[in-house]
């Protein structure tokens, strides 16, 4: 074999692995997701979720105890009955509650009816869990984790959680379109075309529901299905808008945030722009707005959009900060540690990295 | 510096394509389609060098002196590759004419791959990277997420159709047989049984099918779809050079040429 034939076969090896390289990287297809309650943040990060202690910030419990790859679990949600539900939006994508307390399995079977994976966390309302998947459909199940009523059929893949106010679901989708649907008689009415992928929550006023979307654009829509464009942004918008009385605050890819008071349609401020884009939703807790960006920074802004504080957490932040008690939890990706809590004033409380078992 | 030379352009081309066909069903299926061809069109120059220079480097090895100075210097090899590259000079061939296309084709095949992986968007991280990925003045949030239907396949994922309980992967087949077929009809024959570069050919036209099928089976079934297109088009390209060598396809067929350029000689 000559050696100019010997540098192709090799070449051809050398590419051979590295497009095997480009597939055969892990089910990193969704960031941490995290919920909290009084005592503990639930953590779920690739193929494990965590409780962890907010006093210490020491592992409570995981689940499971052994890795499966093929599992890659989504934003966990707590309930009021005492169950943690999150599903996996891996290869295999069962859909399980857990004990929070003790992070055992709950339900004698895991929910398994759903053709796509579970990317966005499940609302509960009523005892009845609202779960929607990257198949398109949004699952009704039950609290013991049987299909309560037939899946309703809504296109696209669904990313966000359903909102409500008490009533109505409201759900997006990536296939543009804004759902209202009534529980009670389990269909859709007409959707709603926001003209690009809508991969965040709406969020529920008293005047009506607001959502962002790769159209570039936050929309008002009414209950009785009027809706319109109320303002424009410069990129995408991912994350949930957040609602604090008449002012609605977002943020775009471009990292720029936003204040927008809703009785004048005006901005409340000129450019806020912190170091990176914004996918997380943001957080307002106490008398700040809390951006997360992807440069892995968290930012406190006050409600005027000046900035209180900044800390550089590290790694990359998608997932959006929770708040519990007087800590702020933040989940980055590809950072030295899974979970960080600071309080109020941006001084660091812990940090924490699961130990190898 | 991957993602800027390789990846981005070929996204937004693809978008592009996508977005002018109609963005419906089916329509990014048929952007991959037209994507290969262009990319065809584009490397057609080196395939043309790359079908010369292969046939160049065969044609060498049949020939006498090339023989001569084997036997001659076999145990000098700094001396014969004196001599080689002497005769290289002399005939004007250029002994890395028959490389560069196929280096050509391995940026090209990972990028496709990135670029429909990306598009599709099948994941919240590949969406994230899509939005990096597209071009300020493209007005893509329209079509975003692409419909990755095409014909019974989700591009997105690797194919297969349900036959008697079992998933028969039938682009990884085609893959495989079209890889097969051009490799045959490529394959310049050598009557020279000591010519080691027509026996790595040899292995070459079955490894690659096997390979390119394993993709085709384990990967997004729209790089099957670039392969498939890419392999016909070559078939049409040599065909249309009048030096398809159809009887390599015959059972037996390369040993019957060989027997054919020993006759010549004769």
């Amino acid at each position: 074999m000559n050696a100019k034939k010997m540098t192709l076969f090799i070449l051809l090896a050398l590419s051979v692995l590295t497009l095997s390289a480009c597939s055969g990287q892990p089910l990193a297809n969704n960031w941490p997701g995290l919920a909290a309650d009084t005592e503990h943040a639930y953590l779920s990060a690739g193929s494990f979720i965590y409780a962890v202690d907010l006093d210490s910030g020491k592992e409570v419990w995981r689940y499971p105890e052994k890795a499966d790859k093929r599992l890659f679990y989504a934003n966990p949600v707590l309930t009021a009955d005492g169950q943690l539900l999150i599903g996996s939006t891996g290869t295999e994508h069962p859909f399980i509650s857990l004990d929070p307390v003790t992070g055992k399995e709950k339900w004698t079977e895991n929910f398994t009816g759903s053709k796509g994976g579970w990317v966005a966390p499940p609302l509960v309302l009523n005892d009845t869990i609202y779960a929607p998947n990257a198949d398109g459909f949004l699952y009704v199940i039950d609290m013991n984790g049987k299909e309560a009523a037939d899946p309703i059929k809504l296109g696209g893949a669904l990313w966000s959680a359903p909102s409500t106010d008490g009533s109505l679901l409201y759900v997006t989708s990536l296939d543009h379109h804004f759902h209202v649907i009534n529980p009670s008689e389990g269909v859709s009415n007409a959707p709603i075309d926001l003209g690009g992928a809508a991969p965040s929550s709406p969020v529920v006023g008293s005047d009506g529901v607001y959502v962002g979307s790769f159209a570039s654009t936050v929309e008002s829509v009414k209950s009785n299905g009027a809706h319109e464009v109320i303002a424009k942004t410069e990129s995408w918008i991912w994350g949930s808008p957040i609602l604090d009385g008449e002012t609605l605050y977002y943020a775009d890819l471009d990292g720029k945030i936003y204040s927008l008071d809703l009785a004048s349609r005006r901005q409340n401020w000129d450019t806020v722009q912190p170091d990176g884009p914004v996918v997380a939703n943001l957080l307002l807790a106490g008398d700040q707005i809390y951006v997360a960006t992807e440069a892995g920074t968290l930012v406190a802004l006050d409600r005027d959009g000046n900035t209180n504080w900044e800390k550089t957490v590290g790694g990359k932040i998608y997932t959006t900060p929770v708040l519990s008690g007087d800590l702020i939890l933040v989940a980055p990706y590809q950072a030295e540690f899974v979970l960080a809590a600071y309080d109020a004033d941006g001084k660091q409380a812990w940090t924490f990295v699961p130990e190898k078992k | 510096m991957w993602n800027t030379i390789i990846i981005e352009p070929m996204t937004n081309l693809l978008l592009w394509i996508y977005d002018v066909l109609g963005h419906g069903p089916h329509m990014f299926g048929l952007a991959i389609i037209l994507f290969t061809v262009l990319i065809k069109v584009i490397t057609w120059p080196l395939n043309a060098s790359q079908v010369k220079g292969a046939q160049a480097m065969q044609e060498l090895q049949n020939d006498k002196e090339w023989q001569d100075i084997q036997k001659k210097y076999a145990k000098d090899k700094e001396k014969i590759a004196q001599e080689q590259m002497r005769i290289y000079k002399e005939r004007g061939i250029n002994p890395f004419a028959s490389c560069l296309p196929t280096l050509v084709q391995f940026p090209i095949i990972i990028g496709l791959y990135q670029s429909i992986t990306h598009a599709l968007s099948a994941t919240p991280f590949d969406m994230l990277k899509l939005a990096r990925a597209i071009y300020p003045f493209q007005n893509m949030e329209g079509i975003i997420p692409l419909n990755s239907t095409f014909l019974w396949m989700d591009l997105g994922r690797p194919e297969s159709i349900q036959l008697l309980g079992f998933g028969l992967p039938t682009l990884a087949i085609i893959v495989a047989l079209t890889t097969y077929v051009q490799s045959k009809l490529t394959m310049p024959t050598s009557s020279n049984p000591n010519d080691q570069s027509a026996q790595m050919t040899k292995m070459m036209s079955i490894y690659m099918p096997l390979m390119l099928g394993w993709f085709a089976l384990n990967f997004a079934s729209g790089i099957a779809v670039y392969f498939i297109t890419s392999n016909l088009l070559g078939i049409v390209q040599y065909a249309a050079t009048g030096r398809a060598n159809w009887r390599n396809l015959l059972p037996g067929g390369d040993k019957t040429n060989k027997q054919q350029q020993i006759s010549k000689k004769k």
